[in-house]
């Protein structure tokens, strides 16, 4: 089943249609998490509370609106840019001592998930970008960056970045077109 | 003036998409986004595009992650879907294009009508009968204070599910109602939910203790409906949980006998 169809089934409250939904999304939740929050305690309690809310909010999808996979990672997405913005403010640089203690082991335990087609594909496309279209892109989406930081991290004015952001993701439409 | 001013907003709608706004600005766009169709199309589209750099990163999870997860699932009510008509009031602290916060396009000022989603009695499980229960308890009145309040304590509840021993366990009563627990001994927390005991007089609590040998017993707080119970600071040594009927505001002793009681040993906890 799809997860469209699974996601209406759990907001009816079917727990087995939870289970299936689980084996959907939890590969892509966990990857994203951890791509944005990097320390693997921190990851997996904001990919068990994004599934968790999943759970809970499944009557919040709206099918009309888009896909539920879009839905799915777009919440996960704001949680774990939450949770390193949080952590980030806590002590930016006890964070990244953290990060490079843990990174390489966990890093060296995480199984990746068989994403090798798309996975391919979306290096080849952001590898197409500009240099600040990209940068301007992964720093916000897989680093949690406001755009107003990143604007300062590449000293640029705001409304270059903008525009970068706006062209890198259009960009990468166009390449990405033909492998959805 | 105002046509830079949203040319402005406008420009917001990509940083948008990457979740690369301010808090405030996020606000600022949200509320602009709810007039603004042709901004809706264009975060809808730049969104998928964001989620497309979102797949390429899958990882598989912990095995011990999906376990937690279910544990927690099986002891966790869900939230009602909102109304869609004041879906906008409900639900402003996530993206409006993902969360149906937004008029449809054409027919802003028409009624929605309500989405089929409910199917209960399809799926007659504890779990449906505390979605019944708290659709009715919720639906009527949902506000930003709850779903706040329902976002912490996911979040509460995600905390007790990430600890490596956290164990789940139900105990039900001759009449089928039932108490769910999950807890993890090293946190020394617990999420309780209560599910079926909802015919109780307004004047009166499910109040929750926690029982230990040659000790009195400890309340762990009152029950608001049907919303999980987060309990904290249990002590290895507890050997159940019970609930009584108090009076509004509870008790600092159970004046009753329990309606229901749980023990915690499967649960790590009695050693």
């Amino acid at each position: 089943m799809e997860a469209d169809e699974l996601l209406v089934l759990v907001a009816g409250g079917d727990q087995k249609a939870f289970e299936e939904l689980y084996g959907l999304v939890s590969g892509p939740v966990f990857g994203l998490v951890r791509r944005v929050v990097r320390d693997p305690a921190q990851s997996e309690e904001v990919s068990q509370e994004v599934l968790l809310e999943l759970w809970r909010s499944a009557g919040r999808f709206d099918p009309g609106r888009g896909s539920a996979l879009s839905w799915v990672l777009t919440l996960a997405h704001r949680r774990a840019v939450d949770r390193v913005r949080s952590a980030r403010a806590a002590g930016e640089r006890e964070q990244r001592e953290a990060r490079r203690t843990h990174g390489p082991a966990f890093d060296h335990v995480a199984e990746e998930v068989e994403a090798g087609m798309e996975r391919e594909w979306v290096r080849r496309c952001l590898d197409r970008l500009t240099a600040l279209q990209r940068q301007s892109v992964t720093l916000a989406y897989y680093d949690g960056y406001t755009y107003r930081e990143v604007a300062e991290r590449l000293s640029l004015p705001l409304g270059t970045v903008k525009t970068r952001m706006r062209d890198g993701l259009t960009q990468l439409r166009k390449c990405l077109g033909g492998v959805a | 003036m105002r046509l830079f001013r949203r040319e402005d907003l406008h420009s917001l709608a990509a940083p948008y998409a990457l979740d690369a706004l301010e808090p405030a600005e996020r606000v600022r766009f949200e509320k602009h986004l709810r007039t603004c169709e042709a901004c809706n199309a264009e975060v809808r589209a730049l969104t998928e595009d964001a989620v497309r750099l979102a797949w390429s990163t899958a990882t598989r999870p912990p095995a011990a992650m999906r376990d937690r997860v279910l544990a927690a699932v099986r002891a966790t009510p869900q939230v009602p879907a909102p109304a869609r008509e004041h879906a906008r009031e409900r639900t402003p602290n996530l993206p409006p294009h993902v969360w149906g916060a937004q008029p449809p396009p054409g027919r802003s000022r028409a009624p929605r009508e309500r989405r089929p989603f409910f199917v209960p009695f399809a799926t007659a499980t504890a779990a449906a009968a505390l979605v019944v229960a708290s659709l009715f308890a919720v639906q009527a009145n949902q506000t930003q204070d709850k779903l706040d309040a329902a976002q912490a304590q996911s979040r509460e509840i995600a905390h007790v599910l990430a600890a490596p021993d956290a164990r789940a366990s139900t105990g039900k009563d001759t009449q089928g109602r039932s108490i769910g627990v999950v807890a993890s001994a090293e946190e020394g927390g617990a999420v309780v939910t209560l599910s079926g005991y909802d015919d109780l007089p307004s004047d009166r609590v499910h109040q929750l203790w926690l029982m230990r040998p040659d000790e009195q017993p400890r309340s762990l707080g009152l029950f608001k409906g049907d919303t999980p119970l987060v309990a904290s600071g249990l002590d290895t040594s507890a050997t159940s949980l019970a609930v009584t009927v108090e009076p509004d505001g509870g008790s600092p002793q159970p004046t009753s006998q329990p309606i229901v009681q749980l023990a915690l040993k499967s649960v790590g906890f009695g050693e």
